[in-house]
């Protein structure tokens, strides 16, 4: 079954709702004073909310700074919060727009778009067609794969790089990623299908650049050796 | 061989999140199973989407969970802190003033000394300057400097101590502060 797949089936459907449906009976408790219970529901955001912050701003201390004011707010406003998209959703918008404060402020005044950047319509060309066998979920305990990782995605420029998390990262639906963005499915596709290819070429293991990025997995192979 | 390897390219993301119609879905299939190289790319895209999927990736620091409940426990008014670039900066600006408090300590002991030595004070209303002060001639405020003080704007005028006190200025708290008068013998 192709990645993302799973996301539209009725299996995956339903486990949204029942989270939904978890996530808003939390929300009422909280609001009702049980403010302990604010730590369960947002436990399985506060990556979320890093990551679409560490893209952001790529920094990992500012990263941290606005990730713990984003669930400060999120709290100080959670009555505010009405339950017509998903409470993470919500929580990834108020993080972009405190990311956007951050950045106007570190550059004096200059706006940022998220919809800046010219999506490039033309086929990406991809650089290097080795063939990956399947990473193991082992690799990802070494903190420099980790950091790899992190370091190839700070090379896309920004417009890339926000799609690919939201959907890639965060798994985001792609209509709820052209919602946040504010921009069309088809340009969430577009943005997609560059930021996909760009990093395959930059993590490939037989596209290095100059030694600094690629994966480099001693397994991989060349489909023509 | 029904599509070429640029369609393939064009389409493989969307293959990737299922939004191809059946026909090109079929398509792609078709060329995956005859083109190793358009494999490979899909599996390479593949991996990639698999990787950054993982928790571990741009996970939060180690101590973000603890920070974070330090300051859901702390009064509304606590949690408010300054961030850490701000520090930063802060701490930057205070190193920078060092070296130019220290310049400035060293004019004042380099050139006071000289211009007491060549006219002492006898006012003991006086602060411990003597010889020539400057004032600016823009006159915006009624301050005396030293000559070197970095605090002196516009063009200077020269006066005797004396001369600036007589005519209402003030000592320039930066340069001259309050230095009491030298003791006589």
């Amino acid at each position: 079954m192709p990645v993302g797949a799973a996301t539209n089936s009725v299996e995956d459907s339903t486990r949204n709702d029942q989270i939904r449906a978890t996530e808003e009976a939390l929300i009422s408790r909280i609001l009702e004073g049980e403010r302990d219970l604010f730590l369960t529901l947002i436990q399985p955001y506060q990556r979320t909310v890093y990551a679409t912050l560490v893209s952001m701003l790529r920094n990992k201390e500012d990263a941290e700074d606005v990730a713990q004011d984003v669930l400060l707010k999120a709290l100080a406003r959670l009555h505010q919060f009405r339950r017509e998209s998903a409470f993470g959703t919500w929580l990834i918008q108020i993080a972009i727009n405190e990311a956007r404060m951050r950045r106007r402020k570190l550059r004096h005044g200059r706006m940022f778009s998220l919809t800046n950047g010219t999506d490039d319509d033309g086929v990406y060309i991809p650089k290097d067609f080795a063939d990956w066998r399947e990473i193991p979920s082992e690799a990802l305990e070494r903190s420099e794969i980790r950091e790899t990782l992190a370091k190839a995605l700070t090379l896309l420029e920004e417009h890339y790089r926000l799609a690919f998390i939201l959907r890639d990262v965060n798994e985001l639906s792609i209509t709820e990623t052209a919602n946040i963005l504010g921009i069309t499915r088809g340009a969430v596709k577009t943005r997609l299908r560059r930021a996909r290819l760009i990093l395959r070429d930059i993590l490939s293991p037989g596209f290095q650049q100059g030694g600094q990025v690629a994966l480099a997995f001693k397994e991989a192979r060349n489909p023509w050796e | 061989m029904g599509i070429t390897c640029q369609e393939v390219w064009r389409d493989i993301s969307d293959y990737v999140d299922d939004e191809l119609d059946p026909k090109q879905r079929a398509a792609l299939e078709e060329h995956f199973a005859e083109c190793r190289h358009c494999a490979a790319v899909l599996e390479g895209t593949r991996n990639v989407i698999r990787l950054y999927r993982d928790e571990r990736v741009l996970a939060p620091p180690e101590g973000f969970h603890d920070r974070l409940l330090d300051r859901l426990n702390q009064r509304p008014e606590e949690r408010v802190r300054p961030s850490r670039r701000a520090v930063l900066a802060w701490a930057l600006t205070a190193a920078a003033a060092v070296p130019f408090g220290f310049a400035l300590f060293s004019a004042k002991r380099i050139i006071l000394p000289r211009l007491e030595h060549q006219s002492p004070s006898g006012s003991p209303d006086l602060p411990a300057v003597s010889g020539l002060v400057a004032v600016s001639q823009d006159g915006h405020n009624k301050v005396f400097h030293i000559p070197s003080c970095p605090y002196l704007h516009g063009k200077p005028k020269f006066l005797s101590l004396e001369e600036a006190v007589r005519e209402g200025y003030k000592p320039c708290p930066i340069c001259i502060g309050k230095r009491q008068p030298e003791k006589k013998g």
